[in-house]
């Protein structure tokens, strides 16, 4: 008899949920709220800036080339590569700015700690899918700017459970 | 004519009653492995884990790596439970180094491990109910994990691969109202894993299946060197976050969970109780975490450790998990070896599947707290 009482509870605690909101985010519709405008680097203290570790943003007025990116990156996922631009800066001589390839990418942010001179910081951007592997690559024009997004939604607990609004 | 066989190589003799299957190498659960059970009718005669399908080489990798660069690969082993992973690291190459760690920086380490704690452990028995055939058991865990994805997610950037704790303190600092935003989503768990006790651990069918089955004495557990959860549901009191508190663990107020049976269920039921102890110990550390304060000690650019060597551990989702750090006067690593909990707890599948129906065996083998490609680094 124990058997079936334990039965009917277990059943009993899952009807429960029939009456209780559905804790799903319908993706495409709704996207998640994040915290800031995404991990950022403080060289100063050496401590870093809550935010969502997506897709780069570069300031090219502020990157003098020095390739600590690139170097921080060797040997993690070697995705960053210096190239040449058609701009001149007094603090660029050698006119190099980093150039990130999504495809190899792992979202670590430790270029963003390397970087000294507050010039590549990430955003709030995730959604980076592309038909080929070339348009993953992203150059410096491409990098610096700065990427629209409508993130709005977050999970609210109430009452009746929690539910993504 | 006799052929000479390579050392080690038998000719099995072939019986007529006994089958051999294999189950794997593709998911038998999670991450690749194999076993090779002989079944003698439903009853399991014999059964011979065959790891070694995910092997990496991530202690050959950290050799050429400096220390900062060897956080993002080395937590690739547990992506669920990557705090964890990186905490022992962190500790051994802090002593090898010389590095203080401000007291703001420990408190909130210790939160992003119970956190992941709690992430690796849900996604553990979302996978154990569906081994059951409990499909309610799936869908549950897997949502609730969403709170604490979502809440390490604010903390560090990222949702799985968070990459959070360095040597020398945490990459960042919370962001701002995290603490009741955190408050608010551990207690709504709390309330939340009650309600798995009804659906899943006191439910009659999970009982008449596991209770009994592939029993660990206690004796036992201690000679075949488990650790973790199989440890602890043997009856054995060894939990590192007590045994040797590292960090501020104790100041926390916890207990470690301990169970006498040893069975299947027992193994099943010690991590769901020990969520409980990660959300006190989760809000026992906001409460006396410092308010504001560094939260991480400035390196020199490639620091290089002495001649030293230094041996770390902690407690993870799945056991001990220990790092033995070689250093010799250059940027990298001269060795680093990784001593996991779940290679650890393999050991004893072979004596606990012997004499069991085959049924039985997704029961003990996913109680095991093992995961794959973490044994195989």
């Amino acid at each position: 008899m124990s058997n079936i009482g334990g039965i009917i509870r277990a059943l009993n605690s899952g009807v429960k949920h029939l009456a209780i909101k559905r804790f799903t985010l319908r993706y495409p519709e709704q996207k998640l709220k994040f915290v800031g405008d995404g991990f950022q680097f403080n060289p100063e203290i050496g401590v870093g800036i809550a935010g969502l570790r997506g897709r780069h943003i570069l300031y090219h007025e502020h990157c003098t080339g020095c390739q600590l990116c690139s170097v921080a990156c060797e040997g993690i996922a070697e995705a960053i590569s210096m190239v040449k631009v058609n701009e001149t800066w007094k603090h660029n001589k050698k006119a190099i700015m980093p150039q990130i390839d999504y495809g190899k990418c792992v979202f670590c942010g430790l270029c963003v700690d390397a970087c000294p001179f507050y010039a590549l910081y990430m955003t709030n951007d995730y959604e980076l899918s592309s038909f080929t592997k070339s348009a993953l690559i992203y150059t410096p024009a491409q990098l610096a700017i700065k990427p629209k997004i409508s993130q709005d939604v977050e999970i609210k607990i109430d009452d009746r459970g929690a539910s993504h609004g | 004519m006799t052929t000479q066989l390579p050392p080690g190589m038998h000719i099995e003799t072939v019986d007529e009653k006994i089958m051999t299957l294999n189950v794997g190498p593709q998911h038998p659960g999670s991450g690749h492995m194999r076993l090779i059970i002989k079944v003698d009718g439903d009853y399991i005669v014999s059964c011979d884990p065959d790891p070694g399908y995910v092997h990496r080489g991530e202690e050959k990798m950290a050799e050429y790596r400096n220390y900062i660069q060897n956080i993002p690969h080395l937590e690739r082993p547990v992506i669920h439970d990557s705090s964890n992973i990186l905490y022992p690291y962190c500790l051994s190459v802090e002593e090898l180094l010389g590095i203080e760690v401000p007291e703001r920086a420990k408190y909130i380490r210790v939160i992003a491990a119970e956190l992941n704690r709690c992430i690796y452990i849900l996604y553990w028995l979302a996978i154990y109910g569906i081994f059951m055939g409990h499909s309610t058991m799936f869908m549950w865990p897997a949502g609730d994990r969403e709170l604490f994805i979502d809440l390490l997610e604010a903390m560090s950037g990222a949702r799985v691969t968070h990459a959070y704790l360095v040597p020398g303190g945490v990459r960042n600092d919370l962001p701002s109202n995290f603490e009741e935003r955190c408050l608010r989503q551990v207690e709504y768990f709390e309330k939340r894993l009650k309600e798995y006790e009804a659906v899943f651990y006191q439910n009659p069918l999970l009982k008449a299946r596991t209770e009994g089955s592939g029993i660990l004495s206690r004796t036992d557990a201690i000679r075949l060197g488990t650790t973790g959860s199989v440890l602890r549901a043997s009856g054995v009191d060894f939990d590192v976050r007590k045994k040797e508190p590292y960090d501020v663990y104790e100041n926390l107020d916890f207990q470690s969970i301990v169970m006498k049976e040893g069975d299947s269920y027992a193994r099943s039921r010690v991590p769901y109780l020990e969520m409980f102890e990660s959300c006190r110990i989760i809000k026992d550390a906001l409460r006396k975490m410092p308010k504001s304060g560094s939260v991480r000690t400035k390196l020199k650019p490639n620091p290089k450790g002495g001649n030293d060597e230094v041996y770390r551990r902690i407690e993870s989702g799945r056991g001990a998990i220990g790092y033995y750090i070689v250093s010799n006067n250059r940027p990298e690593p001269y060795r680093v070896k990784i001593s996991v909990g779940s290679f650890r707890n393999l050991i004893c599948m072979p004596y606990l599947l012997k004499g069991e129906k085959l049924g039985n065996m997704p029961a003990v083998y996913w109680g095991l707290n093992y995961w794959p490609v973490e044994a195989d680094r």
